[in-house]
């Protein structure tokens, strides 16, 4: 008896010691990039710019990106994205959802494979960017929005949420001939509200995240969402950010500091939905609807 | 009234269904059909800068030739399919792992907290990621080469490393997905029956012998489920990441087909060649999706769909 309780002693040291080290690894870059982000030219030089915790902060870095005029604007363009691309994606997906998951409906089974083959198939950057600017979206904000407007397994939960819900609501309803899209709006809409928001939740985070799309669709900067914005300070020094910027801030704090500053303020709105999000995925909601 | 007339008269009834849908035909017709068609259209042309999509003259196979005559689209495949490979062979077991050190920690407290924090960098874009790589790697203020300075030993151009390019693309993106590919195996997890466990207890089993005989044949399903996924992702190596931390030094490394495809695609404008590697790249996906579909089936009774 007492070997066993040995074994299984041992056992929970090493898985607790185990998992302490992973967390310990996810969590440490975070704070390593804050503190080089709080920290003065100053205190980075004579510190041969190893500042793991700054002796001085300073939020100098985040004042200066902020008063940038370019910066500002980005942050507009990732915020409009995320909030109108996210919104007018949770119409297409509420209605469309609702109408496939109405089984009498003549030709569903073609919609549904309509849908399927283009998550198994899908015609590639090249023809896709072509698309875009067929339609006359490059250099405007909706090429970020366009695009992104269906998320299909997104759609496909939601489908199965509703079949999933009580028949004898919806009968209820249609026997007391309420129409389709009354019935859309007054019963299966309220009850899929909690689905909803965690898919728009994701998809606000895939709209806020993405930087690619815009290196593709937009050439004129005006339109750069943030994260393309942080990308270019990374790839070409400091050459793209404004050279005001540069000037100014180079008294106070180096560009190092200014680079974690932007990765902070890029990773600040994903810390501010991640409690609401993690509630969703971790019922496994989601891994259902990609099986379902 | 006879077939068609009752059809006509179901359809007459869903009239609001269907405008309702509208929108959304529109968005797949437009945005996801319409590029296959064109994938199709400008591979066999000559698309390429000044030129539109019908004034552009037909050429037959000839961007397809020149995909198998260039050299360079033979090292973006080949990348291609080792960087992947590493990828499965590096970060396949340790989520695995993880999960099962989740699911068998006593302190459900500390076990919720871990989650949380390991779960998070999977919502980091990539960017960021790269601006956490560069924190650490870049050669002047790097986390590591301030620690290899302190000890002493010489600084090392890490990002411009050939030796070292896909060692730190693997450490990143594990850094990014190890947590959340623990989610898949913990709701597996999650529907084992506690008893078995209690039973295996009393019987005498040890922690390593549950694992053996509980645990891994209850994930054991989900697992060659999880492999069939990734070796169907075989042609797509994560093009978004190495487009962002790749550069001219670790070219003969680094290029993948996503990247080439951007930059001689979309970069030099040479549309066709981009569309044909494009179409190549998604029917070989296609044909190994549906292949390891088929084999997760025939093993675990599991598909993707």
């Amino acid at each position: 008896m007492l070997n066993k309780s040995k074994s299984e002693n041992a056992y929970q040291i090493f898985i607790h010691i185990a998992v302490g080290i992973i967390v310990c690894a996810s969590i440490f870059p975070l704070l390593y990039v804050l503190g080089m982000s709080l920290t003065t030219l100053g205190e980075m030089q004579r510190r041969n710019f190893f500042v793991i915790i700054p002796m001085e902060p300073t939020i100098e870095a985040y004042k200066r990106l902020l008063i940038t005029d370019y910066i500002w604007r980005s942050l507009g363009v990732s915020i409009f994205r995320s909030l109108i691309g996210t919104l007018l994606l949770l119409c297409l997906t509420m209605t469309g959802a609702y109408v496939l998951a109405r089984k009498s409906l003549p030709g569903r089974k073609f919609f549904l494979f309509f849908i399927l083959v283009t998550v198994l198939f899908n015609g590639g950057m090249i023809p896709t960017y072509l698309v875009v600017k067929q339609l006359g979206l490059t250099n405007s904000v909706w090429s970020l929005i366009i695009p992104m407007l269906v998320d299909s397994f997104g759609l496909l939960a939601i489908k199965v949420f509703i079949e999933n819900l009580p028949d004898e609501i919806i009968e209820a309803a249609r026997i007391d001939g309420t129409g389709d899209f009354q019935l859309l709006i007054r019963i299966v809409f309220p009850l899929t509200i909690p689905s909803l928001a965690a898919i728009g939740m994701f998809n606000a985070v895939i709209h806020w995240n993405n930087w690619f799309d815009a290196m593709l669709y937009i050439t004129n900067k005006t339109y750069y969402p943030f994260q393309l914005i942080i990308r270019n300070m990374f790839s070409s020094g400091m050459s793209s950010l404004d050279s005001a910027l540069t000037m100014k801030a180079s008294q106070r704090v180096s560009a190092e500091t200014l680079r974690m500053a932007a990765v902070i303020f890029g990773i600040i709105p994903i810390l501010c939905v991640y409690p609401f999000l993690q509630k969703h995925f971790s019922k496994g909601m989601f891994i259902g609807s990609i099986k379902g | 009234m006879n077939k068609n007339q009752l059809l006509w008269k179901r359809i007459v009834q869903h009239k609001t269904l269907y405008l309702l849908l509208l929108p959304l035909i529109f968005y797949y017709i437009f945005l996801r059909y319409w590029p296959i068609v064109l994938a199709w259209i400008v591979a066999f042309k000559n698309l390429q800068m000044g030129s539109g999509v019908s004034t552009s003259p037909w050429v037959g196979f000839d961007n397809f030739k020149f995909i198998v005559s260039d050299p360079e689209i033979a090292t973006a495949f080949k990348n291609t399919v080792q960087i992947s490979l590493l990828r499965l062979a590096v970060g396949f077991m340790p989520p695995i792992f993880l999960a099962i050190m989740f699911h068998d920690m006593t302190s459900k407290t500390l076990k919720k907290y871990a989650q949380t924090a390991v779960y998070i960098p999977y919502f980091f874009s990539w960017v960021i990621i790269y601006g956490i790589a560069f924190a650490f790697f870049s050669t002047g203020s790097g986390f590591v080469n301030n620690l290899l300075d302190m000890m002493g030993l010489p600084r090392q151009e890490f990002l411009m490393s050939t030796d070292w390019f896909r060692p730190i693309l693997i450490i990143m993106s594990m850094w990014k997905e190890l947590g959340w590919g623990t989610i898949i195996y913990m709701a597996a997890l999650s529907t084992v029956d506690t008893q078995l466990y209690e039973a295996a207890i009393m019987d005498g089993a040890g922690p390593l012998k549950r694992i053996a005989h509980i645990t891994i044949p209850s994930i054991l399903p989900v697992v060659t489920f999880v492999l069939c996924i990734n070796l169907g992702h075989m042609f797509y190596a994560g093009g978004e990441q190495v487009l962002l931390f790749y550069n001219k030094a670790v070219m003969d490394v680094a290029d993948i087909i996503d990247t080439w495809v951007y930059r001689v695609g979309i970069g030099n404008m040479r549309f066709s060649l981009g569309a044909a590697v494009g179409l190549l790249q998604s029917l070989f996906g296609m044909i190994l999706i549906l292949a390891s579909n088929h084999a997760s089936k025939k093993l675990t009774g599991n598909g993707i769909w």
